[in-house]
């Protein structure tokens, strides 16, 4: 097998409406954003993976199909990975896997969503909602968040952790989001504003919420052999984990008191495959999915930074922050930075590149050697992908 | 005029062309080897389960195989009780497939002797009173209003 080196990087800015760009549009000015990173052109890329989520959104069921030729890739192979807010992440891995197993030297992978072009956040939700089980669950109506909402409730319960402690997840995140120049929400709030802001399902505010947003994200991947072609330093993709559970929302086997098993079962193999033995001591930065506040205090835990149960107060103590021992979300995340979902894996990517380059301006983490990146979707992280990268 | 949207003008935005659109598809969508549950809820009210015959497993929502074992389940009725494991109360409305008026509680119940919770409502109940473990039953929509899908039942407190 080749090692696999990040050698090129871009993406868009993100917001809440690309009112002026279609979705191949935004591709577009990724992919050529990467290729200028990278030093390349596009007759440098043999392959590229789409990542883009849900057909709804995009209002066509193959929209990957509608991007390869305007980027001047007719003739040449290209898939789409699409496994919720995984997707991004799955994409990552399947361009991993080409370059890993040599079937090609260069691989590109192209996030892209555009979400708002859905009438209005209810017919968006809506379109989540038939990601569930058609036979038993979808016609619960059942969003996504109620079945983080649980989870986040039985953390709650067992370990002590309250809304002030979540409300803190999202003044962190915003706030790294305004040393982002590409972030959709930075802002500059307080406990008592997330707080008081309106209860959408118990214990999620509105402020607790991941953003909606537009934009794409493209990561250019080379082979050992093919690195010496492209500009600039490669940034090395050491471990790949993935992991699925049961897409329903309740049935999952007891395995002890970790809340999102798929995403233990990704980091302990991305872990493993890097030779991390020390999490809490060798993460110098980490990129997560959090979906929604609470959920990035369980993931501290699965990702081992800190033991059961004592998410809150890793948060608390500083140490998920810019300055702490494992900062979390330094581009301000999917509460702050973005979530174009089908993007979010891919931008995650880009992120921590930029990271163990030195590359990221006002949100540089100091001497950053290591980094991870993780996303999930379907109900309560059904989907689990975590990436570990290194300079 | 029709109200579909994929009939009517564009509209201008910013001088950007707004295309109104609308992803309409009706089913007709074959249950196959699950609709013994979807016939028994409507037509009698019961809720049934799969077990295993190898492994003993009995699943709920049905499953025709089981994962582990690798062999065909047979029909098994479920008891109508069990105890709650997750919730959380949902506020506002999200779409118009939740068809229900918020604020309503949402979570899972392990039925007696399941393998696995299902997902479903919880009635009766005030939130606070809620917690891992309360013991519920399922009430079940008078025949004319069942549908013959999950909807047709929900919990309330033993």
């Amino acid at each position: 097998m080749s090692r696999v080196a990040v050698v090129g990087v871009g993406n868009t800015p993100f917001k809440a409406r690309h009112i002026d760009k279609t979705f191949q549009r935004l591709a577009y000015e990724s992919v050529k954003s990467a290729l200028q990173d990278a030093g390349a052109g596009r007759d440098d890329v043999d392959s590229v993976v789409y990542a883009i989520y849900n057909d709804f959104f995009e209002r066509c069921a193959m929209p990957d199909l509608h991007i390869h030729y305007l980027l001047g890739f007719a003739r040449k192979p290209a898939l789409r990975v699409t496994t919720g807010g995984a997707t991004g992440g799955y994409a990552m891995r399947a361009a991993y896997a080409e370059v890993a197993s040599g079937l090609h030297d260069v691989v590109m992978v192209v996030g892209v969503e555009k979400v708002a072009d859905v009438a209005n956040v209810m017919e968006m939700i809506k379109s989540i909602t038939y990601a569930a089980d058609p036979f038993f669950e979808a016609s619960l109506g059942a969003s996504p968040a109620g079945s983080y909402g649980g989870a986040i409730l039985w953390h709650m319960e067992n370990y002590g952790t309250t809304e002030e402690d979540m409300a803190r997840v999202v003044v962190k995140n915003k706030g790294n989001a305004r040393n982002n120049p590409d972030a959709h929400s930075p802002m500059d709030i307080t406990v008592a504003d997330v707080l008081s802001s309106p209860m959408v399902i118990y214990p999620l505010k509105i402020l607790d919420h991941c953003l909606n947003s537009e934009g794409a994200a493209t990561v250019i991947l080379a082979s050992e052999e093919a690195v010496g072609r492209f500009a600039g330093k490669p940034v090395w993709m050491t471990g790949v984990g993935a992991s699925n559970e049961s897409g329903r929302q309740a049935e999952r086997d007891d395995v002890g008191d970790s809340l999102f098993p798929a995403v233990k079962a990704s980091v302990d193999r991305a872990y493993a495959m890097a030779g991390v033995s020390d999490p809490a001591g060798s993460i110098d930065v980490a990129e997560v999915y959090d979906s929604f506040s609470g959920v990035e205090i369980c993931l501290y835990e699965e990702f081992g930074f800190c033991g059961r149960g004592e998410g809150a107060r890793f948060l608390a103590d500083g140490r998920a922050s810019a300055g702490g021992s494992n900062p979390v979300n330094p581009s301000g995340g999917l509460i702050g930075g973005e979530h174009a979902i089908g993007a979010t894996g891919v931008y995650q990517v880009v992120e921590v590149v930029r990271q163990i380059r030195g590359e990221a301006g006002a949100r540089q983490v100091a001497g950053v050697k290591r980094g991870l990146a993780q996303s999930m979707g379907g109900a309560r992280g059904a989907y689990s992908v975590s990436i570990v990268l290194e300079g | 005029m029709s109200d579909d949207p994929r009939f009517k003008p564009l509209k201008e935005q910013d001088g950007f062309a707004i295309i109104p659109d609308r992803w309409k598809i009706d089913y007709f969508a074959s249950a196959g080897e699950l609709s013994r549950f979807f016939l028994e809820l409507k037509e009698n009210a019961k809720i049934m389960g799969t077990r295993c015959p190898s492994c003993g497993s009995l699943y709920c929502w049905p499953r025709s195989w089981c994962h582990e074992c690798y062999v065909d389940c047979e029909w098994e009725e479920m008891s109508p009780r069990g105890g709650v494991v997750v919730f959380s109360r949902i506020e506002i409305n999200l779409n118009d497939l939740q068809q229900m008026q918020p604020p309503f509680i949402q979570g899972s119940v392990l039925l007696e002797g399941a393998r696995y919770p299902i997902v479903s409502f919880f009635r009766d109940v005030a939130f606070e009173d809620m917690h891992k473990g309360l013991p519920v039953k399922a009430v079940f929509l008078p025949a004319e209003e069942r549908t013959g899908r999950i909807r047709d039942f929900y919990f309330v407190p033993e």
